[in-house]
């Protein structure tokens, strides 16, 4: 296949066979209890200069649990996949915790369009497409994608995406590097001690991403037994062998929703969205991060019963979430 | 004869103004922001049995009102759904040729109807001011068979020379797409405003002034333009928004006016 165009970004790559070898010795293909806490979690599977993909979006079932857990550890030197986001670059950036950020779509508010400008971040063209494309190629276990847009744009040149002539057709078209994180980041309604889960409603690309993964953390609102996920296999979003650890989360994706659960917490989010300066970013930081241990701690002494118990009230569409 | 008394936001005229454009019983893809509201005035008032279609799975939701700003994925925005799947699928419709039309903002347009969501001013690696970048505009803009890109009306907004070109219009001309390997026969079809519309001409492909809106002139709503666009033969009269369509968008949809802003005076 000639090349006929090359995009000129880097891209984070891993062989085929260099991830097929990464499962045969690090995925465990027993049904273990891998049930921890997020700092567990993350003290043990998110390392400087990791990769990280996440789902589905700061609003919505976002694990904004585990994102708040990695800059307490202050992770350093990470990639994100900045897919479908809003809020989680800025503060990965605004933290220090990453430096790159595959973009999917940047991120919401004034901070993070800044920290572009001003160099503190380093950005690298895709679209949410060609990410999902990257990641199911990944989840393939190909070396590539072929997909039919990209090309002919800038964001075709500052990818690391090629085109070639297509060997069937003779036409140019598009391909797109599988994309391995090394961590996947997923907030589901139902999982089981092991790592089966259950997503109610649509994602990105879950099952792909945690496929495609090295590893998996997996935060849950509810752990239920293992019993109930033979009973209904179809509802299985993510059997457990792809998984590397279960957190139990309840109002993980906090302040953003959960369909069938609860609904966002649109003040916060408003706060969020205002965040302009570096000053604002690390002052809601030290007020919703630093200061607090866990999660648990962030609900019990920030958030409150009150704030909770409202999220729940407004979250009353319940139809297709069970 | 609609009422042209009623008073109007841009952001109100703009919407209303998009809304029209869709066709009932076909499918859409709807891009974030403005295009969501777009389609959900179209669907109160034009085009009930128009299926929309979202990056992030949902297809041919009924999305319940008020609509959250910067929300896509909330249950409300998903509500009665044909389908609930994922992005790789939902970006597959459109590249088996199975949506009809496709919806996307911008920041930048330029005559080919190339659009830029990405930067504004500087160099790529020193830009004055950062965006948000693709998201699922450039699947959009490439795969369905008909794009409407909704902006502004700012006169620096249409510029000979994009500053960053994120999505693809007919890119340098006739064939361009084609030849960079899009799909055959897609393309940009109508580029809204709050005071004018845009379409395409069928040979060269160049950027041609279709409507305005009702009491502006051609030359009011092009002046400053970084380009002449063609002016079609008969210039079309645009209605400003009907009371009616300013009830949905002012009571149902954004009663907040969070996205459509309140009129002056």
């Amino acid at each position: 296949m000639k090349t006929v165009a090359s995009g000129e970004s880097a891209y984070h790559w891993v062989h085929p066979d260099d991830f097929r070898e990464w499962v045969r010795l690090h995925k465990s293909r027993e049904a273990t209890d891998k049930l921890m806490t997020e700092h567990e979690a993350v003290s043990r599977f998110v390392a400087d200069g990791d990769y990280i993909a996440y789902d589905f979006s700061s609003l919505t079932r976002g694990p904004q649990a585990l994102v708040r857990e990695i800059i307490r550890q202050r992770r350093r030197h990470l990639w994100i996949c900045a897919e479908f986001t809003l809020h989680e670059s800025a503060l990965l950036v605004g933290a220090g915790c990453a430096d790159r950020i595959d973009v999917g779509f940047l991120g919401y508010g004034d901070y993070i369009g800044r920290a572009v400008v001003e160099g503190r971040v380093r950005v690298f063209e895709w679209t949410n497409g060609a990410l999902a494309a990257r990641m199911l190629a990944g989840a393939r276990g190909l070396p590539f994608m072929p997909m039919r847009n990209l090309v002919g744009t800038d964001t075709f040149v500052r990818s690391g995406a090629r085109a070639a002539a297509d060997p069937f057709s003779g036409d140019p078209v598009c391909l797109v590097p599988a994309l391995h994180p090394d961590v996947f980041l997923v907030h589901v309604h139902q999982a089981d001690v092991s790592g089966n889960a259950r997503i109610f409603g649509t994602n990105l690309f879950a099952l792909e991403a945690a496929m495609a993964s090295k590893k998996v953390i997996v935060s849950a609102e509810e752990i239920v037994d293992p019993l109930e996920f033979r009973k209904e296999p179809a509802k299985t979003t993510i059997p457990h062998f792809l998984v590397s650890a279960v957190v139990h989360l309840p109002f993980g994706a906090y302040p953003g929703g959960v369909p069938g659960k609860y609904e966002l917490d649109l003040e916060q989010i408003q706060q969020l969205n205002a965040i302009e300066t570096e000053e604002q970013v690390l002052a809601y930081l030290e007020a919703f991060v630093y200061s607090v241990r866990s999660h648990a701690e962030l609900l019990e002494q920030k958030v409150g019963w009150g704030r909770l118990a409202d999220m729940i009230r407004r979250g009353s569409i319940r139809e297709g979430y069970a | 004869m609609p009422d042209t008394m009623a008073r109007f936001t841009e952001t109100e005229c703009m919407i209303c103004l998009a809304a029209r454009l869709l066709e009932d019983r076909k499918t859409v893809f709807v891009g974030w922001g403005i295009p969501q509201v777009v389609a959900m005035l179209a669907e109160r008032l034009y085009t009930p049995n128009l299926t929309q279609v979202f990056e992030f799975g949902a297809i041919g939701p009924r999305p319940l009102t008020p609509f959250v700003r910067g929300t896509m994925g909330g249950p409300s925005n998903v509500y009665r759904s044909l389908q609930w799947t994922t992005m790789n699928w939902a970006f597959a419709y459109a590249a088996t040729g199975y949506l009809d039309y496709g919806m996307i903002g911008a920041l930048q347009v330029d005559p080919y109807g190339n659009v830029n969501s990405t930067l504004l001013g500087g160099s790529y690696d020193r830009p004055k001011r950062r965006f948000p970048g693709s998201g699922g505009g450039n699947e959009v803009a490439s795969l369905c068979w008909e794009t409407i890109v909704v902006l502004k009306h700012e006169p620096r907004r249409f510029v000979e020379r994009l500053d960053f070109m994120t999505s693809p219009g007919y890119l340098t001309g006739p064939g361009a797409r084609e030849a960079a390997g899009l799909p055959r026969g897609t393309g940009p079809y109508r580029v809204v405003t709050s005071q004018a519309l845009f379409g395409f001409d069928d040979e060269t492909k160049h950027m041609r002034l279709l409507g305005v809106l009702r009491g502006l002139s051609a030359d009011q709503v092009t002046r400053g333009m970084g380009f002449a666009p063609v002016v079609a033969e008969k210039v079309e009269v645009l209605e400003p928004p009907t009371r009616e369509e300013l009830a949905v968008l002012r009571e149902a949809i954004d009663p907040s006016r969070m996205i459509i802003g309140r009129e002056a005076g």
